[in-house]
């Protein structure tokens, strides 16, 4: 299969396409505008449907309709943007419809600024919108990954009935790598597989069959088993769906934890010190919601882990889940930028050094 | 006589690279060079990063004015006149991807019309490897879009096919056999076939027909960013059939 020499966001896009996506809709926002126009190329081409809305509320609101019929709906944004789609994001987990939404991380809170970033964490895994509701989430850290990750990112959706959500950053979405891209997958929705989506109704159709996309349960009763449904699906997804990266941890002093592309400034500093002999090693929580819990403490819980250190471009927020992996039983230390600065290959060895040095 | 190298062409093409390359062999060869960022499509990845670099070679660099360093609001700098009415030996036009970033020039056709005659070339930067170039129907249509928004008429394409860091032999070879086509079909000729040298020495020696070639240019990479020098994430692991070992081998 050739290789194509993309950026990250035509990828991605080209991606949600052969994944089987038709429908997009969106609004522009640095550093993912690449997105949006990459399917307003694309889609036409493929019959399918790209719609810049006049707002990222009315682009969710659109992936709400479009995705109650069973199509495979796909809308990107940006952290302020993300902001604003929310509210609908709440809907759609309520209303349990299957899409993909991305989140090109940037510098927060507010507008913030248009470099990359990783703020958004505690928005994407913690909540967001209201009430309990939970996204599967994706934390990618290269562009092929993204790629593969899209590939079943739609099955999953459908499987559980759930929003996947991306947590990229600007620096995914903007550098170029080269790309092996699968086939295209011709995706229809059929009655059969989806019967809760609306796919027409006519008078003399059985009523008791309609299929109503709806989020609200006025009775206590009703919304009690509703929400008891969701929590349900959110257990066998935590059972199901976790995915990690333990990279050279069997013997690993100090570990390190990272996710998304920071990670790789992460892996770089492990390789590097494994060739000047430190035992050294990552873990990468791939699914940030479900948190590899388990998988983390496991990694940790080693005779010879002295300490943890974990690296992100934000002020400490997996650092949270870090620390209940570890739940104390190692001392868990934080290199974090905030205003969108990456950390450096050298600046994180230069603090595992310390750390050893410090006998931790 | 002055000359006047605008470089447009596909997002992604190549184009800054290609425009730092002609402008640093210009200065080298000791011609007086202006190089002219006209990118008002891209803020993530653009030639003025390198203003400093450029300063270092002796060549002007006329940059967009920023309404703040990170903030994407550009306007064209009235000092691009200079390009025009100043005298200098090489000017190189460095324009934003595609139709849309090719539509900044549009504003200096007179200019470009009262340049002497044969003072111009405008270069369609191929990158035969990037998706929406990838066939010769996508690069004529691309050509054509170009050509209207630029207001100007392409006078050449530069063979530019690569892969990053994932380049290999094939990549000239395969972006000579579409560019060929694209050339016989609109009559626009190859005017340089560009890229690193080894790949270029490689794919000289295998003797295709020099009128698709045009002028070999091996050219040297200014446009590194951090993340070329990280390591791919799928590289290490084996269970994993992606291309990965790709990404070391080839790094060079």
């Amino acid at each position: 299969m050739a290789l194509t020499l993309m950026k990250g966001s035509e990828a991605i896009a080209e991606a949600a396409i052969r994944a089987g996506a038709r429908f997009f809709f969106g609004y522009p926002i640095t550093p993912q505008t690449e997105i949006p126009e990459y399917m307003s190329a694309r889609m036409p081409e493929i019959g399918g449907c790209f719609l810049q809305a006049e707002s990222e509320v009315a682009a969710i609101n659109m992936v709400y309709g479009a995705a109650g019929t069973g199509m495979r709906v796909i809308t990107s944004s940006s952290s302020p943007g993300v902001s604003l789609k929310q509210e609908g994001i709440s809907y759609i987990a309520g209303a349990q419809l299957p899409c993909v939404i991305l989140n090109v991380m940037r510098g927060g809170p507010g507008l913030g600024n248009i470099q990359a970033s990783q703020g958004d964490y505690f928005q994407a895994t913690k909540g967001g919108g209201n009430g309990d509701y939970h996204l599967l989430t994706y934390a990618p850290s290269s562009i092929q990954e993204v790629v593969d990750t899209m590939m079943f990112a739609y099955e999953k959706a459908e499987k559980y009935r759930i929003p996947v959500l991306f947590l990229l950053d600007g620096i995914i979405a903007q550098m170029m790598e080269p790309v092996e891209m699968p086939e295209m997958v011709e995706y229809k929705p059929t009655k059969e597989a989806k019967p809760w989506a609306a796919m027409g109704w006519k008078p003399g159709d059985d009523p008791a069959k309609r299929a109503v996309i709806n989020s609200m349960y006025i009775s206590t009763e009703e919304l009690t088993d509703h929400t008891n449904v969701l929590q349900a699906c959110y257990r066998e997804i935590e059972k199901n769906e976790v995915m990690f990266e333990n990279y050279r941890t069997e013997d690993a002093e100090i570990v390190l934890t990272a996710f998304g592309t920071v990670s790789r400034v992460a892996r770089s500093a492990v390789d590097e010190l494994r060739e000047e002999g430190y035992k050294v090693g990552l873990f990468r929580p791939i699914t940030v919601w479900p948190f590899p819990y388990d998988e983390l403490k496991k990694a940790v819980n080693q005779p010879q882990v002295k300490a943890v250190l974990d690296i992100e471009v934000n002020e400490g927020q997996m650092l949270e889940d870090v620390n209940l992996a570890v739940s104390g039983a190692r001392p868990v230390e934080f290199l974090g930028h905030c205003g969108s600065l990456f950390p450096t290959t050298e600046e994180v060895k230069a603090r595992i050094l310390a750390m050893l040095k410090e006998g931790k | 006589m002055k000359k006047v190298y605008v470089l447009i062409g596909n997002y992604g093409s190549g184009k800054t690279e290609l425009a730092l390359n002609f402008a640093f062999k210009a200065a080298e060869r000791g011609d007086r060079t202006e190089l002219l960022d006209l990118d008002m499509v891209n803020t993530y990845f653009r030639l003025t990063e390198r203003g400093r670099m450029t300063q270092m070679k002796e060549i002007r660099l006329v940059s967009p004015n920023f309404a703040c360093a990170g903030i994407e609001t550009l306007s064209v700098p009235a000092e691009v006149a200079s390009a025009f009415a100043m005298d200098w030996d090489t000017v190189v036009f460095d324009v934003g991807g595609d139709a849309v970033g090719a539509t900044a020039v549009a504003r200096y056709y007179q200019d470009f019309m009262e340049l002497e005659p044969g003072a111009l070339e405008v270069l369609n930067v191929v990158n035969i490897r990037r998706p929406l170039a990838g066939t010769v129907e996508r690069i004529i249509k691309l050509q054509e879009e170009m050509q209207i928004h630029s207001r100007l008429q392409i006078t050449g394409m530069i063979n530019n096919t690569n892969l990053a860091i994932a380049t290999t032999d094939a990549e000239l070879r395969d972006g000579y056999e579409m560019i060929r086509e694209v050339s016989e079909r609109t009559g626009v000729p190859v005017l340089y076939t560009s890229g690193k040298k080894q790949f270029l020495d490689r794919f000289l020696a295998e003797g295709h027909d020099p009128k698709y070639i045009g002028t070999p240019l091996a050219i040297d990479t200014y446009m590194q960013r951090d993340w070329d020098s990280w390591i791919h994430s799928l590289d290490q692991n084996p269970s994993n059939p992606r291309p990965g070992n790709f990404y070391r081998t080839n790094m060079d």
